[in-house]
């Protein structure tokens, strides 16, 4: 120790000693700066210490007002946890996922609540961090003491929130994530409101091989996502077995950052043979850009993608590309004269001031509804029961369609909708229902 | 694999390095005087985005009026964070004020997403530009060749800048040594601002060709090019202005040469190979490309 | 190193520490335990970049990329082989029918990110400064690339869930006193004054006999290992991990609760994994619609990172070395403070 010392302290005296010697030769510089430093670093204080003094008193009022709100409601209220990504990367999905869910939770509560209870939503900010999303749900659960939570778009940030709710027993509902075995992988207080991604994909090759009729077929796969990458897979699927093992030409696939594909659509160019159609399986912020750059170099096979096309981002996008078939597989029509649909639409534009962004809206909405539906059907506001009762749902009629959990599934069987573009508005072309 | 193929290739990664070289100036330049890595670079070329989509949508103004106004505006933002979070720290360690810059950054993106919301907007550039140019079997659009015409007339004009005005000469003073451009009579904070005002520029010029090109902005936008184009100028030599303009097309072909040749199999590790490139160049030339001194103030 | 009194002194902590954790375990919901798990992982990966970032002087940028290994290395060994075959039917056979306990796991998880640190670290440690922080981020995009794609072991993209969840305030608090243990002895040992000398000035330390790739592989190495065990320890909280989650953001973070509590510190990375990761908790209180005296101000959210962001920034232009510089906490200041009072 004492030699590792010495050495330690030779260095310092020798070397550091040496340098400032360099500055000497301007030390009447350094005076004035040292001064000014000073100077600065007394006020910088000040200011300092009063904002901390600010920003804790805030940060306390704000706690002790929420013990307040949950000591005084906690008894005449349904508590209901909207666990959604308002900022981050996530943040495009489930803003509107978010907005669709306390929209509905507002009517319902207009309409006298459940059971005779008011529905308190505990809205958090999962931040699109994995730590903040598990924190919320744990939060959630242990604290604020909810019955289920509703939210989350993305199957990572699910994963991580769905098994806190699943270790209390509590309810967890995604609004978004469309990976098929989520449910199977959390546990049993788990459930999906939107169809998995096998069922959309499936019926995006049936659609392609009967109506368009399809015979060979070219996959562009976002990389970096589970969503895209089981889409693709369900597709290649359905795809072989109606066309036959060599039925897909060329998979390519990118990165999620990506923005640029002139590299892939110079390989789908160089195909010798080209495909019948192209099925593209991105995430919404980026299959207008790649319709956009495929039609702008001259490609016009019919394109065909998942939910992740149904947003104003793939015709805005897209632009006049968009108009020339593309096709997409998606959750509801927002064109259905149905009065849920046109009630939902109409209202999510008085409330939020514009048109629903996309999809996730109607799907935050109808998993709000969902809950309550299986809270009035198990005439209780406990989890297991709720739970039991979720379990059971049959035809409920939901903005995304009729929704039904079958033979235990929590995955829901439901309705598919295929859309187009025409003259940048989507155009329904065919429901397709699951066998 | 034929000729044509890879002057593709060759035009459109010299398209995306042209945005990086943009970008990656800004970060050079700060960093010569400052040694400051400046990690919200990306977020005020952002800014400067949004601004120029603002009067392109709102106004209907020229395109080109919404560079300029762009530039003007993410000038003004890079000078006035330069006077309100990094002056204050101008004296403290690197790593300190690379955490301010990422606080910064942070705090620039949340209020983005608070502000202008966080679904990604439509950017739409005039027709004229969205027309394509088949020579032979390369397609090339008028707004790649605007990006790399403009990228060369930047470069030049900035070069000129600094050899010839005086200003310029005073900032490559005081990226040679800060403490001795101040015995000298110069003005520091003045040439820091004008540094931070000119790196913004380019970068807003290079965030609002990557929008036009890829026809969205959202308020995450700036990140990733952001962080790309430090990353370029840190291969190119960072401090040195000719080093970050290399850097960026460098990092730029090789992103888009590795998806282009790579069969599809390898294309989703092209990051990693990219990197390991780019590590490789590091250890041959470890203080970057066209990098002088080791990289740090004695 | 330590006195009579100083050992006496470590160990009455160390048992209040238990009795502590212990209470907390009793009356805590766990909400709360978990914060306080997740402030002592931090405190792992904090104190072992420190030792990398503020000791060496080796600036990485590729912790969250050491976690990542640790986390996944940990998660092959220790799923239980039901799950494994049904979520990684494409394991090889030696992998999918081992599990092992959660204390060899974690070994190992520091070991696969030492012999990382190995590998990048002996071409990398030549560069300095920002050529080497750039090296090691190109080192993180490597790591999570190879994660995306290597679907047979790590499921790509989709992630691996169902870990055992068997992290719990005793793990990680007992890995928390062993890492800062370790670093403590290796600091004060001839490597670590060795180290310190080359952060300050290398080309003496050099003259003096230190071996510059020795010592900073060394603690490079030192500091993957506890990245790999924090990571582990980290992944199983989650119990799900993703390459998305050992992102840029994760490395920026740690390297902010590093600058923030003092970079040539250990008391610093407690302090400032401490700050970093309860403040953004009580933060968020904020942003859900409160209201303030009868006014209800509507949600804002991302308001939280603004604040956090805003202090971050004030507490460097007011302390540019960190809260702790390079101060370290030491009985012997309190000794010296009661002899003074007396």
């Amino acid at each position: 120790m004492s030699i590792a010392k010495l050495t330690f302290l030779t260095v310092k005296i020798v070397f550091v000693h040496d340098h400032r010697e360099d500055f000497s030769c301007c030390e009447s510089v350094w005076l004035t700066l040292h001064k000014k430093r000073e100077e600065l670093k007394l006020m910088k204080r000040k200011v300092l210490s009063i904002t901390m003094l600010l920003i804790l008193s805030l940060v306390f009022t704000g706690c002790g007002n929420q013990s307040n709100d949950s000591a005084q409601n906690s008894s005449d209220t349904i508590k209901v946890g909207a666990l959604f990504n308002q900022t981050g990367d996530q943040a495009s999905l489930d803003v509107p996922g978010l907005n669709g869910f306390q929209m509905a939770a507002d009517e319902i509560n207009a309409n006298g609540g459940v059971l005779g209870k008011e529905i308190e939503v505990i809205a958090i900010d999962g931040k699109t961090d994995q730590n903040v999303c598990a924190n919320g749900a744990s939060k959630m659960v242990d604290v604020d003491k909810v019955m289920a939570i509703c939210g989350l778009a993305d199957s990572n940030y699910a994963l991580a929130a769905g098994s806190i709710a699943q270790k209390a027993n509590v309810l967890f509902l995604t609004s978004g994530a469309t990976l098929p075995e989520l449910p199977d992988q959390v546990g049993d207080y788990f459930f999906l409101v939107p169809f998995g991604d096998n069922i959309q994909a499936y019926a995006g090759a049936e659609f392609v091989a009967s109506d368009l009729s399809a015979k060979t077929a070219y996959m562009l796969t976002d990389k970096g996502m589970d969503y895209t990458m089981t889409l693709a897979k369900f597709f290649k699927e359905r795809f072989n077995e109606i066309n036959g093992a060599d039925s897909i030409l060329l998979e390519d696939s990118y990165q999620t950052a990506d923005v640029d594909f002139s590299a892939q659509i110079e390989r789908l160019k160089g195909l010798k043979v080209q495909p019948d159609v192209l099925y593209v399986a991105s995430d919404p912020s980026k299959c207008g850009v790649i319709v956009k750059q495929m039609r702008d170099r001259g490609i016009t096979q019919p394109i065909i993608g998942g939910d992740g096309y149904d947003t104003p981002l793939l015709t805005e996008l897209g632009g006049e590309g968009a108009n020339h078939d593309v096709y997409f597989t998606t959750h509801a029509s927002l064109e259905n004269p149905s009065e849920k649909v046109q009630n939902f639409v109409s209202t999510y534009k008085e409330t939020y001031g514009h048109e629903a962004e996309n999809a996730f809206a109607a799907l935050g909405y109808d998993g709000m509804y969902l809950i309550a539906d299986a809270i009035t059907r198990a005439d209780s506001a406990d989890s297991a029961a709720v739970r039991d009762a979720l379990l059971v749902t049959e035809g409920f009629d939901g903005v995304t369609g009729k929704i039904s959990y079958t033979d235990g599934n929590r995955v829901p069987n439901k309705s598919v909708t295929i859309l187009t573009v025409e003259d940048g508005t989507f155009k329904f072309v065919k429901e397709v229902l699951p066998e | 694999m034929n000729g044509n193929y890879l002057l593709q290739q060759l035009i459109n990664g010299l398209g995306l390095g042209s945005v990086y070289a943009l970008i990656a100036i800004g970060y050079s330049i700060v960093y010569g005087i400052l040694r400051l890595i400046n990690f919200a670079h990306g977020d005020i070329l952002m800014i400067g985005v949004y601004a120029g989509f603002a009067v392109v949508m709102v106004m209907h103004a020229p395109f080109l009026l919404a560079l300029i106004i762009a530039m003007g505006v993410a000038a003004l933002m890079g000078v006035l964070l330069e006077r309100v979070a990094y002056r204050p720290l101008r004296y403290a360690t690197e790593e300190a004020t690379m955490i301010t810059s990422l606080a910064v950054s942070i705090f620039i993106e949340n209020l983005g997403i608070m502000t202008v919301s966080a679904q990604p907007k439509p950017f739409r550039v005039p027709e004229y530009l969205s027309v394509i140019h088949n020579w032979g079997q390369v397609s090339v659009s008028n707004m790649t060749l605007l990006i790399i015409s403009l990228t060369i007339v930047l470069l030049l004009v900035l070069v000129l800048f600094v050899t010839r005005t005086n200003l310029g000469i005073a900032m490559r003073a005081c990226a040679d040594n800060l403490n001795a451009a101040r015995l000298m009579g110069i003005n520091i904070n003045v040439v820091v601002s004008v540094t931070f005002a000119i790196g913004s520029a380019l970068a807003a010029v290079g965030g609002l060709m990557l929008a036009g090109q890829y026809g969205r902005i959202d308020p995450l936008m700036g990140f990733i090019p952001g962080l790309k184009a430090f990353i370029a100028a840190v291969i190119g030599g960072i401090g040195s202005i000719g080093g970050a303009a290399l850097g960026g097309f460098i990092l730029g072909l090789a992103e888009i040469l590795l998806v282009g040749l790579l069969p599809p199999a390898f294309s989703p590790y092209r990051d990693a190979f990219v990197f390991v490139i780019l590590i490789l160049v590091l250890l041959v030339r470890p203080s970057g490309l066209l990098g002088t001194g080791e990289g740090r103030r004695s | 190193m330590l006195n009579q009194r100083d050992k006496k002194l470590t160990l009455v902590s160390l048992v209040l520490l238990a009795l502590v954790l212990f209470s907390l375990n009793q009356f805590l919901p766990g909400y709360y335990l978990r914060i306080i798990n997740l402030i002592g992982i931090n405190i792992i990966l904090v104190a072992s970049l420190n030792l990398t970032n503020g000791f060496t002087g080796v600036f990485s940028l590729g912790h969250a990329g050491f976690m990542a290994v640790g986390a996944y290395t940990s998660a092959l060994l220790t799923v239980p082989i039901a799950q494994k075959a049904s979520l990684l039917p494409d394991l090889p056979l030696w992998l999918m029918n081992i599990q092992l306990p959660f204390a060899v796991a974690l070994l190992a998880a520091g070991i696969m990110a030492a012999i990382c640190a190995v590998i990048i670290g002996f071409p990398v440690l030549r560069l300095r400064g920002h050529y080497l922080a750039v090296a090691t981020l190109g080192f993180l995009v490597i790591i999570k690339v190879l994660l995306t794609n290597l679907d047979d072991f790590t499921r790509g993209a989709r992630g691996i869930s169902g870990l055992p969840g068997i992290t719990n305030s005793w793990w990680v608090y007992g890995t928390m006193v062993i890492t800062l243990y370790v670093l403590w002895r290796f600091l004060h040992s001839s490597y670590g004054r060795g180290i310190m000398a080359l952060r300050d000035d290398d080309v003496a330390a050099q003259a003096l006999g230190v071996n510059i790739t020795n010592h900073k592989l060394m603690s490079f190495c030192i500091g993957a290992f506890f990245a790999g065990v924090g990571g582990a320890l980290w992944g199983d909280l989650i119990t799900v991990i993703s390459p998305n989650f050992f992102s840029f953001n994760q490395t920026f973070l740690l390297v902010e609760m590093s600058v923030i509590g003092g970079m040539g510190s250990l008391t610093g990375a407690v302090v400032g994994a401490s700050l970093m990761t309860i403040l953004p908790e009580l933060l968020r209180n904020l942003e859900g619609g409160i209201s303030l005296m009868g006014v209800t101000l509507p949600p804002l959210y991302g308001l939280s990172q603004l604040i956090l962001a805003v202090l971050v920034i004030l507490v460097l232009i007011f302390r540019p070395q960190g809260i702790m510089g390079r101060w370290e906490f030491s009985w012997k200041h309190f000794k010296k403070h009661n002899k003074e009072e007396i």
